[in-house]
């Protein structure tokens, strides 16, 4: 009995919560601000923040074309692969409450694994879709990927380094006991060059390269049309919730619950004021910088962001 | 392994139809090669078939942004054919309205350059000052781009009192505007790192290619015909030629956006001296046979018309050198040993207009062979 009652909660978790649906419908909704954030910050009145729901509604209605010169199986797996893989790095990152849905002795090293995986969907999307321009865009997308997941692959090892444990749950409860990480002054360091990564990771401006639209169309997502288009929009959106997510856990103590005037709040309130905020960050950089090029900005990870990482990582070693 | 990367005639970087062919070796480009003629209009063949006056209208749908330097560079070549000299008024607000368009140009170039690079919100606020002069146009012509204000013989509104005080508003808001898209262009690290040293056009290259306007004068080359061959009321205004030594994008840009702030300076100038009198005198269509060339500089540089005359209402030849058209020829010198990423920037730092640079060829659609007809054989038509 009981074993049905856990692979039913698997399941729910898997799809509604904080699976697929909710972290679609929090991704959509946040992102809808980004851009009415980004139209006011333009000048403009910019969309309702409701508009990626229109979006993606009305992409799910279109034509889905896949152009004959493409790798049709290649072409079509690697949106679902990538919406796939963020559904399941919810599982694994603390959302209603301090631990997660699933708990696994090292898990942060396969979050890192699931979280590259919608950049190497996207890579295989582009190189399979037979167009110059996705090629073009896939090939940046590697290089950037080399620098932005150097830099944040050692944040994460300094933080884990700080804590002694690769286990996602015990670095939220440490930081419950020991306060936030990112005011840890060995670690802040890292904290700056991870929110650089998680820009690159995003691929928000100044490191929207793989698919900066007056250079190649759409990068990878030049050939996608419709629902495919649809689902990597939604991979887009979900994208942010997941690094910011993780970002929360990592270094700002993660979702914690509240006692306000005898009412106690929800951590899923805390999980969502914090994502929202690190979202909002990262809109603001990308509406205040220009793209770089795709060697400045390699240039740029290997040299401050490599540096600043590895100062956290030779401080937390060090100074105990 | 080369990669053939098709720009145009359908791409987000150009708004407009032209085709560029660009070799790549991962990112760095080894070969371009660009084709124009997408848009080609038989201008300058209707020119001849209507008389002088409609012409004007004609004159101003060369080209949508610098529509006013081409009428009045084409009244003007009018005015040297019927020997006209027009009001000392009409040509303070002609050079008025040019100096207005040269800012909106500049504001617009500014604005595509920073959505080239991936800048969207200067994007957004160059476009946002940018609606400030063209409101200003619209108070004076009535008519935010096509102003439609020269005519032959002078120009057919006039700038009332009531205007200036305004006019003197609108320019002081826009220096302010401008002052900060100088320091932003001068410091941001982004735009230093994306447009310095990129798509370089050498002082000797540019005096080869005989680029014009504010591509060579950011090479170095101190051209501007508002001082070498003033027409109208130049010779009395006093401003600076802008030039800038390094020939790279960010030199390009920093021309332009120095000259905004001498157009405005020349602007005031010409609110505080503009005399009275007639707006335009009486003119006789039918001009005898004579030739007149006229050279203004237009925002984007040097354009030139020649109009013959042949004792009708209706011009014999008009020909039109624009621009754009002079400066494609130094566009593979700035693009080859450059980044795929700098395409747009680079295409665009040259502020290309293809409505101005298309030409007809004649190919032989069967051998793929172009032929040249001559003066005869195209004439014979008429006849």
């Amino acid at each position: 009995m009981s074993e049905i009652l856990s692979i039913l909660y698997f399941i729910f978790s898997s799809i509604v919560f904080p699976g697929l649906l909710f972290v679609s419908f929090i991704g959509l909704l946040y992102v809808g601000i980004d851009r009415k954030v980004t139209g006011h910050m333009q000048h403009r009145i910019g969309p309702p923040i409701w508009q990626e729901f229109l979006d993606f509604g009305k992409l799910m209605t279109k034509e889905d074309i896949t152009p004959k010169a493409a790798i049709t199986p290649i072409f079509k797996a690697a949106p679902i692969l990538a919406l796939g893989s963020l559904a399941a790095v919810m599982l694994l990152l603390p959302v209603s409450s301090a631990f997660p849905t699933l708990m696994l002795t090292a898990d942060l090293i396969v979050i890192i694994y699931l979280l590259n995986i919608p950049g190497i969907s996207m890579m295989l999307g582009g190189y399979s879709s037979g167009n110059p321009f996705g090629i073009a865009g896939a090939g940046r997308y590697m290089v950037q990927l080399l620098g932005y997941e150097l830099v944040f692959i050692m944040s994460i090892v300094a933080v884990a380094a700080r804590v002694g444990s690769l286990n996602l749950a015990t670095v939220v409860s440490y930081q419950a006991t020991q306060g936030w990480l990112a005011l840890d002054w060995r670690l802040l360091p890292a904290v700056i060059a991870v929110f650089i990564a998680a820009q690159g990771k995003l691929l928000r401006a100044p490191f929207d390269i793989p698919e900066a639209e007056s250079e190649i169309v759409g990068g990878p997502l030049t050939e996608y049309s419709g629902p495919k288009l649809a689902i990597w929009r939604v991979v887009y959106d979900v994208e942010a919730i997941a690094v910011a997510a993780l970002l929360i856990s990592l270094l700002f103590g993660g979702p914690v619950t509240y006692l306000i005037g005898g009412v106690q709040i929800p951590a899923i309130v805390d999980f969502l004021i914090k994502t929202f905020l690190i979202v909002m960050l990262t809109t603001v950089i990308r509406n205040i910088l220009a793209r770089v090029r795709i060697d400045q900005a390699l240039k740029f990870y290997w040299t401050i962001g490599v540096l600043l990482t590895l100062i956290s990582v030779i401080l937390v070693l060090v100074v105990k | 392994m080369t990669l053939v990367i098709p720009v145009g005639p359908q791409h987000p970087a150009l708004k407009e139809p032209g085709f560029f062919k660009f070799e790549a070796k991962g990112e760095e480009i080894t070969k371009v090669d660009f084709y124009l003629g997408y848009a080609h209009r038989g201008i300058e063949e209707t020119f001849a078939r209507r008389n002088y006056k409609h012409n004007i209208y004609l004159s101003e749908r060369v080209c949508g942004i610098c529509n006013i330097c081409h009428s009045s560079c084409y009244t003007q070549a009018v005015e040297k054919l019927a020997g006209i000299d027009p009001p000392e008024r009409a040509k303070y607000i002609r050079a008025l309205i040019a100096e207005f368009e040269r800012i909106h140009n500049h504001f617009l170039w500014l604005g595509v350059a920073a959505h080239q690079i991936g800048f969207d919100t200067l994007f957004m606020l160059a476009m946002r000052d940018r609606e400030i002069v063209m409101d200003m146009r619209e108070m004076i012509s009535g008519n935010r781009v096509h102003s439609a204000t020269n005519t032959i013989g002078g120009v057919r509104r006039d700038v009332t009192p009531e205007q200036v005080p305004k006019l003197l508003k609108g320019l002081d808001k826009l220096e302010k505007a401008m002052d900060y898209y100088l320091n932003l262009f001068q410091s941001d690290r982004t735009i230093i790192a994306r447009c310095s040293n990129v798509g370089v056009l050498k002082k000797e290259d540019a005096i080869k290619y005989c680029a014009v306007g504010p591509v060579a004068r950011a090479s170095g080359v101190e051209t501007d015909l508002r001082k070498e061959d003033p027409a109208g009321i130049y010779s009395k205004l006093s401003f600076d030629v802008i030039t800038e030594k390094d020939g790279d994008v960010l030199a390009r840009g920093m021309v332009r956006l120095r000259e905004v702030m001498e157009s405005i300076k020349m602007s005031r100038q010409i609110l505080r001296e503009i005399p009275g009198g007639p707006l335009r005198v009486p003119v006789e269509l039918k001009i005898p046979p004579n030739e007149a060339i006229q050279r203004v500089e237009a925002p984007r540089g040097e354009l030139l018309y020649y109009v013959r005359s042949n004792g009708t209402e209706n011009p014999e030849r008009v020909r039109i050198r624009t621009p754009s058209y002079a400066t494609w020829s130094s566009f593979s010198t700035m693009m080859v040993g450059g980044t795929v990423a700098e395409i747009p920037i680079v295409i665009w730092s040259i502020d290309p207009c293809f409505s101005c640079t298309d030409r007809v060829t004649l190919v032989d659609a069967k051998t793929g062979k172009a032929k040249v007809y001559t003066l005869e054989e195209l004439g014979r038509r008429h006849k």
